[in-house]
């Protein structure tokens, strides 16, 4: 299986190999050289050999279209992905997955819900906006992103219909052969670093409805696709997303700098960067009731519910170490956003930073 | 407000874990690595304790498989009755050296073979019979958490595990009634919140006959011999394989049940 598709690679993506392995997400060769500029993976020789063996599914299927676009974003099947070193909190993860949607409405009473639909209000994305959803494992914003832009489209048609009464034959004759697609061009791609998150969310979509096709390339015409990746080193190209989200998945990332960076780097001049994430309580009153209920209450439900109260506590505790609503804001200017900006909900208990690449 | 508040509050320790953390962040549990008393060990203040009471309380009632749920329930209410217990078992002799040399029982620290060499009737054969026709084995015990006591958790510990022996002793199976009737029995012996609460609330999920005779003959008998029988945590169970049965029973004076329930 190697030969023959490293030829195919060698012979069609001209750029060479750095652009392919960019994508690579492999063990062992992990942060990029000092001083290489932002984007660029330079890897060792001797590693090429090992390479060739992870799926290039995508690839092959570019080549028999002979679409020529050594500029497509692509991306290596995700369930061939592996993950050498899985950070800590991969475990944690791994055993909360299956309780994870029921757990966070107990623990926040249902108001997360309302918290992911403020960032998609925030965020108000219009047909054809591309949205890479980190750490979106379940796929809470993914599907509140394709709802917003199928209501955005059902609205527009409304609107159409009303001025439209008074058509001539001929002109509807016309709109029935421009079927327009009610996502017109926008797609979602999720990326999480865990198998069982992204499982979870698959599921998710069949249930509702959403159709998968068998490539990354036939996912994103349907308007959502799956990959398992890394925030610190995303398994694609640079420039190639409108909005980039990460919600209550940052704070779990070793080095939050690189993610940002990361961010930065996929995500097309004019782009926007939004996080949602717990920040610092302000008001002193909810601070002491929200300590209270974070570490008393919340490490019960977890050992009652999900039979886990480690994991839960580390939930907590992690969030109590993630920087304050000013300092994530540097953080975020240090990447290279500009016009950062941040808003409180509830509080403080969370907050959603904004950020643009200009 | 808040002041005046903490104030009162402290002196109960509510929010506090025991052994408590450092003064400054009362509202805050013991992260690991401070005041572990055992390996498995979390500790939890006087809140969480009641918090995690109610809790696997009612999952234990809505779905009956969660027996962990019952762990904790046992764990988290038992202080008192523990304490009454290992004071039981320092008394006696044979207790004390169970209390000392904590022996447990669990499939690596029991030789099978040996067990199965035993002559038919025998504690140790018996207990393996029971462990193959309920298909149950000791190691599914989980580990004690929540006790802020190294002892009292090897005495819980201890109880567990002799879960077993008293399902061999009286001839029990593992099936619902099979289990009602042994948290009686331990309810009268040990005197544990968890075993009162199971014993009385279990017959909820039983069937009109299996209740009406539940009632009028095995519970009876089993609080009868509970009554009689001396602590059943005294007895050092693993010096004891080669006894036949009968015996037992007859030191104890537990007599035969009054009717057979299939497993």
């Amino acid at each position: 299986m190697a030969a023959p598709r490293s030829c195919a690679l060698w012979g069609y993506c001209g750029r060479g190999w750095s652009r392919v392995m960019r994508g690579c997400r492999l063990p062992g060769l992990r942060s990029s050289w000092p001083g290489s500029p932002l984007g660029a993976r330079l890897l060792s020789q001797e590693k090429r050999a090992t390479e060739t063996h992870f799926g290039f599914e995508t690839v092959s299927e570019e080549e028999k279209g002979g679409k020529a676009s050594p500029d497509s974003t692509f991306c290596l099947d995700p369930m061939e992905m592996i993950h050498e070193d899985p950070p800590q909190f991969y475990q944690v993860f791994e055993s909360v997955a299956k309780k994870y949607d029921v757990m966070n409405d107990m623990m926040s009473l249902g108001i997360h819900r309302v918290w992911k639909d403020l960032l998609l209000w925030r965020m108000h994305p219009f047909p054809g906006t591309q949205l890479l959803d980190v750490a979106g494992g379940t796929g809470d914003i993914a599907f509140r992103f394709l709802n917003y832009i199928q209501a955005q489209h059902q609205r527009k048609q409304k609107r159409q219909l009303r001025t439209q009464q008074n058509l001539s034959w001929e002109e509807i004759a016309q709109k029935y052969q421009n079927e327009e697609d009610s996502l017109n061009g926008s797609h979602v791609v999720v990326c999480d670093i865990n198998k069982e998150m992204l499982k979870i969310g698959r599921k998710k979509a069949c249930a509702q409805g959403y159709k998968t096709g068998k490539s990354y390339r036939k996912n994103l015409q349907l308007g959502l696709a799956w990959v398992l990746g890394d925030a610190e080193e995303l398994p694609f190209d640079d420039d190639k997303f409108d909005v980039y989200t990460i919600a209550f998945g940052i704070r779990n990332v070793t080095h939050i700098d690189r993610a940002l960076q990361e961010a930065h780097r996929v995500l097309k001049p004019g782009g926007r960067f939004l996080c949602l994430e717990f920040s610092q309580v302000t008001n002193p009153l909810v601070s002491r009731l929200y300590d209270l209920y974070s570490f008393q209450v919340i490490p019960v439900m977890g050992e009652v519910i999900a039979k886990d109260w480690k994991s839960y506590q580390y939930l907590v505790e992690s969030i109590r170490q993630f920087p304050a609503q000013e300092e994530f804001k540097e953080m975020i200017e240090d990447a290279g956003f500009q016009k950062v900006t941040y808003e409180s909900l509830t509080s403080g208990i969370v907050a959603i930073h904004s950020g643009f690449k200009l | 407000m808040v002041t005046l508040l903490r104030g009162t509050l402290r002196p109960l320790r509510l929010f506090q874990a025991l052994p408590g953390p450092a003064a400054d962040v009362p509202l805050r549990a013991a992260s690991q690595g401070t005041g572990l008393l055992y390996p498995e060990h979390i500790p939890t203040s006087l809140l969480q304790k009641v918090l995690l009471t109610a809790g696997s309380a009612g999952m234990a009632l809505y779905n009956p498989y969660r027996h962990d749920m019952v762990a904790v329930l046992g764990e988290t209410t038992g202080c008192r009755a523990l304490r009454v217990l290992r004071d039981q078992m320092k008394r006696d002799p044979e207790g004390a050296q169970i209390l000392q040399e904590r022996p447990r029982i669990s499939l690596s620290t029991l030789d099978l073979d040996k067990l199965q060499s035993l002559p038919e009737g025998s504690l140790g054969r018996e207990y393996l019979r029971f462990l193959d026709v309920n298909r149950v084995s000791p190691d599914t015990r989980a580990p004690t958490r929540f006790v802020d006591d190294e002892e009292l958790a090897y005495v819980i510990q201890r109880y567990r595990e002799v879960h077993d022996m008293l399902h061999t002793l009286l001839g029990m199976p593992t099936n619902i009634l099979g289990e009602i009737v042994v948290k009686w029995f331990e309810a009268v012996q040990t005197g544990l919140p968890m075993c009162i609460l199971g014993a009385l609330f279990g017959p909820i999920r039983l069937s009109a006959q299996h209740l009406q005779v539940l009632v009028s003959e095995l519970v009876p008998w089993a609080v009868q011999n509970g009554r009689r029988a001396p602590c059943v945590l005294n007895l050092y169970y693993e010096r004891r394989w080669e006894q036949p049965l009968k015996a037992l029973r007859e030191e104890l004076g537990i007599t035969d049940p009054p009717m057979h329930i299939k497993a």
